[in-house]
């Protein structure tokens, strides 16, 4: 096994390149999460630089037709294999018999997210070292401290730690296009569309002039709502 | 072993609703026998012993738990499965486990 180099939030801010760089130098394997939009650069990026990664995507199921056949078209363009992650189809259809196919509406798109998202990736990591995502911080107000590069204590156990690495984490909107651009990079048609930020087809709507992608996204749900959190500036305000 | 088990005081006065659904199952489980202590993190009170120790051990959100395996680095738990699954042993709901860990990780939602 090789080791690992780099296990921790970074104090300086580092190129993209370098990121993946050293997280391919660090790691025996590294798995780069591509849900079919614009985080094609992360794997244009990592085609240039090493073999020693794998690709895959969480087929939730409810994707836009556009967005399957742009990861096909990205595993032409590359020549790669994608791993394309379903669901577990017991509890998706529980899921579904209990609640319908659109509870995500009534009671938030959190149970849904979790049966077709998060616990398929779980499964995907339980024995992965490390990972990689396309997220960055001005996505989203969820996202605005994401770091380049963090012990990912989502999906680590006692018995493994996984690295996650946020390569964009610092680029914002128009520098993941320029480089799009300019790389001449296979993109998914629905951005042509007004799509800024991709997901599954009943969440995921075109944005106008100078609205935020998380508009985009979960429309129906308060942005910043983080019910768990300590609120620790009401105290503030009150004292 | 010492467990902790903080839970949260919302500023409006009324009990965190997740803290209660966690608090139900603890006790529905009968692990709660095996919380050594439990402490108010008061949203109204920077110095209720739970939002002090959330301060000390940087934790961003409530309920969690802390795991001092004697002498070993204390351990926090924000999601309650896990900390059921790794302290307890107990098989969890997976699909209530992934909900949790989508909560804690709001980041999450993107992927």
């Amino acid at each position: 096994m090789k080791k690992q180099a780099v296990t921790e939030t970074q104090s300086s801010i580092v190129s993209p390149t370098d990121i993946i760089k050293q997280a391919l130098a660090s790691h025996e394997q590294v798995q780069i999460s591509f849900s079919g939009a614009e985080d094609v650069v992360l794997i244009d990026m990592a085609c240039n630089l090493g073999e020693n990664f794998e690709v895959f995507s969480l087929d939730t199921g409810r994707l836009h037709p556009e967005t399957y056949r742009f990861i096909e078209e990205v595993r032409n363009h590359y020549g790669l294999d994608i791993n394309v992650i379903s669901p577990d189809g017991d509890a998706t259809a529980e899921l579904v018999k209990r609640k319908g196919l659109y509870s995500f509406y009534e009671d938030g798109h959190q149970e849904c997210c979790g049966v077709r998202k998060i616990e398929p990736l779980r499964r995907h990591l339980e024995t992965a070292q490390a990972w990689m995502t396309g997220q960055r911080q001005d996505q989203s107000p969820t996202r605005s401290n994401v770091p380049q590069v963090q012990v990912d204590t989502a999906f680590s156990n006692d018995s493994n730690q996984v690295i996650k690495y946020n390569p964009l984490s610092e680029w914002r909107s128009g520098d993941v296009w320029n480089y799009i651009r300019e790389h001449n990079l296979p993109y998914n048609k629905l951005h042509d569309r007004g799509y800024q930020s991709i997901g599954c087809e009943p969440c995921t709507r075109p944005v106008g002039p100078n609205q935020h992608e998380r508009a985009g996204r979960w429309w129906w749900e308060e942005a910043t709502k983080k019910e768990c959190g300590l609120h620790m500036i009401n105290v503030t305000e009150q004292s | 072993m010492h467990i902790t088990f903080v839970k949260k005081i919302l500023a409006s006065g009324e009990p965190c609703q997740k803290c209660l659904d966690v608090e139900l199952r603890l006790n529905k489980t009968g692990q709660m026998a095996q919380i050594d202590e439990v402490l108010i993190a008061d949203e109204r009170n920077a110095n209720s012993p739970g939002m002090l120790l959330a301060a000390e051990l940087n934790v961003p959100r409530a309920p969690f738990f802390v795991v001092d395996r004697d002498g070993v680095e204390k351990k926090v738990y924000t999601v309650y499965f896990k900390f059921a699954k790794e302290v307890f042993g107990q098989s969890g709901n997976k699909t209530e486990e992934a909900k949790e860990i989508l909560n804690d990780n709001p980041d999450l939602d993107y992927i």
